[in-house]
């Protein structure tokens, strides 16, 4: 399986502190990997280096291609933590702003009726096509979010970075947020990378964990996350929420089928191997 | 009395410049307020009076003077916020300050504060020269045709940086020209307005049009035309009422904003009633 990302001893400091120190990960086609962490771990940072908005120490590769001399970002989606500026009187529609995601290589698309039925086409996805001739900074923040996730899918990329992309959505939004990513990555082989707080919701779509504190604290399977006894030592009370969270949710990550799965019932079932916490 | 006033040399090249310049610095301004670095314009112009200063001290043209001290000041601006990692605003007003402190310690060196110095400081559009009219003829030449080749990726920076970076689009190279631009027009500027109006030149006739325009490229119209309006009343009223030339275009500038801002909230109002009324 090919890699998308490719980073090797990522570094990263600002004039004070090391954010982020001696990272290396593959991230594969079709995985749906998410990226937690405690706050100021470095998670944002890291997502800056992969789409080369930061310039670290250390190596990041985009499709096998070297950050600095890549060029396909038609491949890449992405969705920021912060809406932009996006002040009222920014004089932007939203189907202007979606057309921005069809532009590649610093090159602009027109607004042709090819170019716009995808627009249209994003905007459906996203449950906003309703808002298409309306100013992009009328709308609600959680409008505006569903609007940069239609920007982000316009060119129907392989490769989705979202940073924390749930946190303005009300839950019929997040719901439909999420169920839209799943389907982008089971349907269509999407890969996300995806920051976010919400362990108990991604818990159950995602494939594997990445945990950020300033150094990569663990990445792989969400089984072997639960399993792993560096997540436990290093992180302590956060790693039994994060457990707790995929456990009250009823998606045993060790495959177990049980409705009750609270990680005592969960030891009781899977013994030894379940002395995750 | 219009024929009369428009019949002087002195006044055609001051009303051209002063066109010139005023749509310069509103597109430039919409560009800046949209991002959020409107303030540069004020602190460049700070910066001015170091070069001013230069100028009287060495005996040199202040404007000339003016133009690598202001370009140098920008680049310092640039730098320190790519590289410190500060804010646009903190990075302005350091810049500022020392601009400012320099010109004040380098007027104190020239003999202190004198006739020539209050023109750059208060403006005198009048005294343009033709030098300056090709200038600012020549500056908007440019910006027009930076405008127009990279129009839509300006837009795409400006409503939001990093996914513009990831799009292949060449922010910081843009950031840099526009601020060069900027940096040029306030030099250019100060004649008209004066070093301590500029940066209202820059704000003013974009924050109106902002008011009043539905498209990115009407911003960009209304912006130039109440820029054009208030330097042309402006230097009519000046002239009439023997007022400053500058504090006048700027007062009609924020007259403009006024009227706007009032007539934005009445449309507001009315289409609510009469969405009510339905």
């Amino acid at each position: 399986m090919s890699n998308i990302v490719e980073i090797k001893n990522l570094s990263f400091r600002y004039s004070h502190a090391w954010v982020l120190e001696n990272i290396s990960a593959k991230v594969a086609a079709g995985d749906y990997v998410g990226v937690i962490g405690p706050n100021g771990g470095g998670k944002t940072t890291l997502l800056k280096l992969i789409l080369g908005l930061e310039k670290g120490k250390g190596e990041v590769k985009l499709f096998d291609t070297e950050i600095s001399r890549f060029s396909a970002w038609e491949k890449v989606g992405y969705l920021a933590q912060k809406s932009p500026i996006a002040q009222a009187r920014f004089p932007i529609s939203v189907e202007e702003v979606v057309l921005m995601g069809l532009c590649y290589d610093g090159k602009h698309k027109e607004a042709t009726s090819a170019n716009l039925q995808r627009v249209y086409q994003a905007l459906s996805q996203t449950h906003t096509l309703d808002l298409a001739k309306r100013i992009f900074g009328h709308l609600s923040v959680g409008q505006q979010q569903r609007v940069l996730l239609a920007r982000a899918l316009v060119s129907r990329p392989q490769l989705l970075i979202l940073d924390e992309p749930s946190d303005a959505l009300d839950d019929a939004s997040r719901e439909l947020f999420f169920g839209l990513l799943v389907e982008l990555n089971k349907k269509h082989g999407v890969t996300i990378l995806l920051i976010t707080h919400d362990t108990a919701e991604v818990g159950k779509y995602i494939s594997k964990f990445m945990y950020i504190d300033r150094e990569l604290v663990f990445f792989g399977d969400k089984e072997a996350f639960c399993r792993s006894s560096k997540v436990t030592e290093k992180l302590g009370r956060f790693a039994q929420h994060t457990i707790d969270h995929l456990h009250n949710q009823g998606h045993c990550p060790l495959g177990c089928d049980c409705e009750h799965s609270h990680p005592a019932h969960h030891q009781a079932q899977h013994g030894a191997e379940a002395q995750h916490v | 009395m219009f024929s009369e006033f428009i019949s002087y040399g002195f006044v055609q090249r001051g009303l051209l410049a002063g066109s010139f310049v005023a749509v310069v610095c509103a597109l430039l301004g919409v560009f800046l307020v949209l991002k959020r670095l409107s303030l540069i314009g004020d602190g460049l112009s700070h910066v001015c009076l170091t070069g001013v200063a230069l100028g009287l001290w060495t005996q040199t043209s202040p404007l000339y003077m003016s133009v690598p001290v202001v370009l140098l000041s920008s680049y310092g601006i640039l730098k320190i916020m790519d590289k410190i990692k500060i804010y646009g605003d903190a990075a302005i007003g350091i810049v500022s300050a020392a601009g400012l402190s320099l010109g004040i310690m380098l007027t104190a060196f020239a003999g202190g504060f004198n006739a020539d110095l209050f023109g750059f400081l208060f403006g005198s559009i009048l005294t343009v020269g033709k030098t300056e009219v090709f200038a600012c003829a020549a500056l908007l030449v440019g910006l027009l045709l930076f405008l127009l080749g990279f129009y839509r990726d300006l837009i795409a920076a400006s409503f939001d940086e990093p996914f513009a970076h990831t799009r292949g689009i060449r922010v910081k190279n843009l950031n840099t020209i526009l601020i060069l631009f900027t940096s040029v027009a306030v030099v250019l500027a100060f004649k008209v307005v004066g070093i301590f109006l500029i940066s209202a030149l820059l704000i003013l006739p974009p924050v109106t049009a902002l008011q009043v325009a539905k498209t990115f490229k009407q911003v960009l119209i209304w912006a130039a035309v109440f820029a054009l309006m208030s330097v042309w009343s402006g230097v009519y009223l000046s002239f009439v009422f023997n007022i400053p030339s500058g504090a006048t275009i700027i007062l009609l500038n924020l007259l403009f904003l006024l009227l706007a801002f009032v007539g934005n909230k009445m449309g507001t109002w009315l289409k609510k009633e009469e969405e009510n009324a339905d």
